[in-house]
């Protein structure tokens, strides 16, 4: 079977980093199937999942790699940095070390992503406020030290799960709006999918009037 | 396409007596060897509820999954077609079926002949002799049917057994493809969630003026009714009646009308034109009301002319297509053929303009038959020609229609179902619209004195329309004709936004779920495979199993992480290490790890570890670690000679961080001196010398597996008794002990200026001469044994130039090289240095070496 018209306008590759155990399997089924997955095993490997999303009117296929956060597997995993347009750098809000080891999870992001790509930072388990043992507020400092967007978020409740994904998608557009981000970079993480003509929603008109109403 | 997924259909167009029908059939083998594969699943006359339309998304594509929607009566199926010839044609031939249709005459087939079919649904049913023509095709179709019931909609969505594996949606790129129609199509079976019907009032005019100019104003035709209607379709026959309009198709009464009609809109509301088209007396106007403008789409217009030759417009139809919402309308003003006798050329005409209206901006074209809402005016030119024109006159003026009615030709053909089928008219109650002398209410005083008739109709065709009123306008009197109007109540369907994002999102969300869930799946038993304690030679094997718990079928690779060069580390070997599992099946892979003399090396010095993590990579899916970890256990294989020398126990008696500090270290600290050459060495050739000198064949025959691993245990633990195995095993393990280093005696750096020197002793010996000790001396304690071998000819056979070539290859092993260089050697260009390091070695088995020894 050939490949055959698209849908959408753009392909954008994600990668989930961050320690293991901080929810990174949790955010991305959170997104994709809209619901928590309790009792989610470790991820042994790089879990594969894909959405459709828009972003002003322009239809966007997320293909999204949640990789293992085991220290074992880190010189495996860095592997999938490449050619990422987007990196959701994930801690647990209940637990400091997975806080402190942002700085190294960064340094691999840096080290290993072009200079485009976007970087969310996500606090997950929000929910477990009585746990809380990373602050917003040192959170949100690291970030803006960093230039990374954040939010704190639940793939529990969904909180912000949604909305994480989304902003990054924006930035990765606004960045091919504005030039930042070549599109012909093998590594850019963006593949360009020129639209069909005709093939918007029932809300939109499919055929150009012959006529227009004149009166 | 079923539920969300495809399944296979095997299609065929069955004519039978001019009349087309569509069978689909379930086949149990795809494709279909035999008749008895084929079920017949549903019969779809091709007749006036029969629709096909190419889906927007696959037409003007080559190569692209051709998809077809197909609805007859409540009916909506989707069918995917591979592209290609066949599948042109064969759309071709359905849409010639249609037309053959459209074209025929008389009342409409009963497809009486389906019975033998849809009474026993079995294949064996089939007589050879009803196929007239079948076009079968065994293509790959995807069918989706929807029940009238809502609650068969909602158990289809919800549906879990989606057991069609769909390769294609893994792969990630048909089902994109797939997507926006699936899309289309799941939408369109959900519409009566996220539409409300919204009644519209649409006012209906017919008026043949005769070439009169608009003189009087129309507003008790058009303005007449308290409240404004929505929509205004007006049209207008006999509105020029000159050469020029005819000939040109050009005329100032056009604009005259135009202006007049538009001057005589309802007060109560603003209009906007939707469209204006003519043919040369025919026109048809259309207005709606400016709060609905938003929502028209898909104007188009259209002529057909059937007067003279068929084919001028003084006689014929002119129509307007518009979709309103989410309802399609068409509107359709014609001129039939006139004279009293004539009903039947006037039923030819109807047919005409039905099969020839066509607009052509859709693909497939769109004709009348394919809207919603169909509404007929017009001067149709029915009389009345059984009845006394006197009588007539008289049940008229007693305003006693049914009789005459009764008369009415359009009635009694309509009731032979030869022209207008399907439509609808509602009750005539005001008098004859024709003929009349201008001017006057008085019938035609001409001395044709034909009767009064109803020439000027409206009928419609389509569910949800109700007329309000259909009556004539007597007070406009400048014509022949009287105006005649309708007003309908029709129920538009409206695409309610807020429920119809909310739809389409689920829709989209359910097709992301499915997306994800066809994404290939495996289980795998085991991810942390451990090997027990390995040793030199010998193999241990572990099985893998990948189960495709999945939906589709897998392919499967193991692939190389970044920067490596194999997918796995040289100890370790994956069979098979690629491979495609169906959904439900297993497969079992061989894990098998062996070191040699080419890896052992690296596990002794510590270099590399019995540690790998495999990426096990499913195509369009996900990666799954392996890890694979076990215990090597150092033997004095693959240590070095300058390690060796200075151990002085069997290698398994010193610690393993003893072993890689020896290895590792350049200037090696020892508080004892080191043995001039590796006690092994010394072992191996100390028992061939006094057990294989005479042995023919030493060194060529190999020695037994089994018995190299006992001499390796001899060697790495140590033991009170003789060396075991037979002299050729023993041979072997000396050779083997030579190779398995990470650098030959003779060093890569020295490698080539060997080479080069090799036809000269002196400078052979003088490389020799800067060897580091060790290596020297075990070089030169082989080629002595050697010559003593040599010294045995008689009874070994063996020959200089032959122990030459074997030992050139293990002294001056071939430095390692990248893949390129190995592939780009030449075959003739080894053998040719192949020579050399025999040629380097030969001087120093034929040369006597006792001062060469004795002296340094």
């Amino acid at each position: 079977m050939s490949a055959g018209p698209y849908n959408y306008s753009y392909i954008f590759k994600y990668i989930i980093i961050g320690d293991m155990g901080v929810g990174k399997s949790c955010l991305l089924h959170q997104f994709t199937e809209k619901k928590f997955m309790a009792d989610c095993p470790h991820t042994i490997g790089v879990e594969f999942g894909t959405r459709i999303i828009d972003v002003s009117g322009q239809k966007i296929k997320l293909q999204i790699w949640d990789t293992a956060g085991q220290e074992r597997f880190r010189a495996v995993t860095r592997s999938y940095y490449r050619g990422a347009a987007g990196a959701l750098m994930v801690y647990d809000t209940t637990r400091r070390s997975t806080y402190n080891h942002l700085s190294s999870w960064l340094t691999d992001t840096r080290n290993l992503t072009n200079p485009s790509t976007v970087i969310f930072l996500i606090g997950n388990k929000c929910d477990l406020e009585a746990q809380r043992d990373v602050t917003y507020e040192e959170a949100k400092q690291f970030a803006d030290e960093n230039g990374l967007m954040f939010v704190e978020a639940s793939a529990r409740t969904g909180e912000n799960v949604e909305e994480a994904f989304l902003e990054t998608a924006k930035k990765i557009y606004q960045s091919i709006q504005d030039g930042r981000l070549d599109l012909n970079a093998a590594e850019s993480g963006v593949q360009h999918k020129p639209a069909q003509p005709g093939r918007n929603t029932q809300l939109n008109d499919q055929q150009a009037n012959k006529d227009s109403c004149a009166c | 396409m079923q539920g969300w997924v495809r399944a296979s259909r095997v299609l065929a167009l069955v004519e039978h007596d001019g009349h087309h029908v569509l069978f689909v059939f379930l086949s149990s083998r795809v494709p279909p060897q035999t008749f008895s594969d084929l079920t017949i699943e549903r019969l779809l006359p091709i007749d006036a509820d029969f629709r096909c339309e190419i889906d927007p998304d696959s037409k003007h594509q080559d190569g692209v999954d051709v998809y077809v929607n197909i609805s007859s009566r409540k009916l909506k199926l989707l069918f995917e077609l591979v592209p290609g010839v066949k599948t042109s044609n064969f759309v071709g031939e359905i849409f010639r079926a249609i037309e053959v249709f459209t074209k025929r005459r008389g009342p409409p087939p009963d497809f009486h002949w389906l019975q033998k079919y849809t009474g026993n649904m079995s294949r064996d049913m089939l007589p050879e002799s009803s196929l007239a023509e079948v076009e079968s095709e065994a293509l790959q179709q995807s069918e989706e049917q929807q029940d009238d019931s809502l609650s068969s909609t909602l158990l289809d969505l919800e549906c879990a057994d989606i057991t069609v594996p769909r390769q294609s949606i893994a792969k990630g790129t048909t089902p994109i493809a797939a997507r926006e129609s699936v899309i289309r199509y799941q939408m369109a079976m959900k519409e009566h969630h996220y539409t409300y019907t919204q009644v519209l009032r649409i006012f209906i005019g017919t008026w043949n003026v005769n070439g009169q100019p608009p003189t009087v104003s129309l507003h008790d035709w058009l303005a007449g009714d308290p409240e404004p209607p929505d929509i205004y379709a007006i049209g207008f026959q006999e509105l020029d009646l000159s050469k020029e309009a005819f000939l040109f198709n050009d005329t100032p009464r056009e604009e005259e009308w135009q202006a007049a009609v538009i001057n005589s809109l309802h007060p109560k509301a603003r209009y906007r034109k939707v469209s204006l088209v003519r043919l040369v007396g025919m026109m048809l106007l259309v207005f709606v009301q400016e709060q609905h403008v938003a929502y028209v789409r898909g104007i188009a217009y259209e002529t057909v002319g059937t007067g003279i030759m068929g084919k001028m417009g003084n006689k014929g139809g002119v129509a307007v297509r518009f979709d309103l919402h989410s309802t399609s309308l068409c509107f359709v003003n014609s001129h039939l053929a006139a004279h009293v006798e004539e009903f039947e050329r006037r039923n030819q005409d109807f047919h005409d303009i039905c099969s020839r209206m066509s607009f052509t901006r859709f693909l497939p074209p769109k004709g009348i038959k394919d809207h919603d809402h169909i509404y007929w005016l017009g001067d149709l030119n029915y009389r009345i020609t059984e009845l006394d024109p006197k009588l007539v006159k008289e049940c008229i003026e007693q305003a006693n229609y049914q009789p005459v009615l009764e008369c009415d030709q359009l009635r009694q053909q309509h009731k032979q179902q030869t022209v207008f089928v399907g439509y609808k008219e509602g009750i005539i109650n005001f008098r004859p619209t024709y003929k009349y002398d201008p001017g006057t209410d008085t019938w035609d005083s001409s001395e044709k004195n034909r009767a009064p008739a109803w020439c000027d109709r409206v009928l419609w065709k389509g569910e949800g329309i109700e007329q309000v009123s259909y009556r004539s306008h007597p007070e406009l009197k400048i014509s022949d004709h009287k105006p005649v109007s309708a007003l309908f109540d029709s129920q538009i369907r409206v695409i309610d936004a807020v429920k119809y994002r909310r739809i389409h999102e689920e829709v989209m969300k359910k097709l992301d779920k499915l997306e994800n869930e066809f994404l290939p799946q495996v289980m795998v038993d085991n991810t942390e495979v451990v090997f027990d304690t390995l040793r030199f030679l010998e193999s241990q094997c572990k099985d893998l199993i990948i189960a495709n718990t999945g939906q589709v079928p897998v392919t499967f690779e193991f692939i190389k992480k970044l920067d490596d060069s194999s997918y796995c580390k040289d100890w370790l070997n994956i069979e098979p290490f690629a491979g495609f599992i169906m959904p439900g099946e297993k497969c079992d892979i061989k894990l098998e790890v062996f070191v040699d003399k080419k890896s052992a090396f690296k596990l002794n010095s510590g270099e590399d570890k019995l540690y790998d993590i495999l990426v096990l990579h499913l195509e369009g899916g996900k990666d799954i670690f392996i890890t694979v970890t076990g215990t090597y256990e150092r033997s004095c294989f693959g240590s070095s000679i300058e390690a060796l020398v200075y151990i002085s126990v069997p290698v398994r008696e010193i610690p393993v961080g003893r072993l890689m500090e020896l290895e590792n270290s350049k200037e090696i600290s020892s508080t004892q001196d080191p043995y001039p050459i590796p006690k092994e060495i010394w072992f191996l050739v100390d028992h061939l010398y006094r057990h294989g000198l005479k042995q023919p064949h030493l060194f060529e025959q190999p020695g037994l597996h089994s018995e190299l691993l006992q001499i390796r245990n001899w060697l790495d633990q140590g033991s009170p008794d003789p060396l075991p195995g037979c002299v050729h095993s023993v041979a072997e393990a000396l050779l083997l002990l030579l190779e398995s280093t990470a650098e030959p005696i003779v060093p890569y750096n020295l490698h080539n200026i060997c080479l080069n020197a090799s036809s000269n002793y002196i400078q052979c010996k003088q490389i020799i001469m800067q060897l580091p000790e060790h290596r020297k001396n075990v070089f030169l304690y082989l080629c002595a044994f050697l010559q003593e071998v040599l010294s045995h000819t008689n009874e070994n056979g063996l020959d200089a130039k032959t122990v030459a070539t074997l030992f050139g290859t293990i002294f001056l092993r071939d430095p390692p090289r990248s893949r390129g260089d190995l592939t780009s050697r030449v075959r003739t260009n080894q053998q040719a240095l192949d020579r050399k390091k025999a040629n380097f070695v030969y001087h120093f088995l034929v040369n006597d070496q006792s001062d060469f020894i004795l002296g340094r």
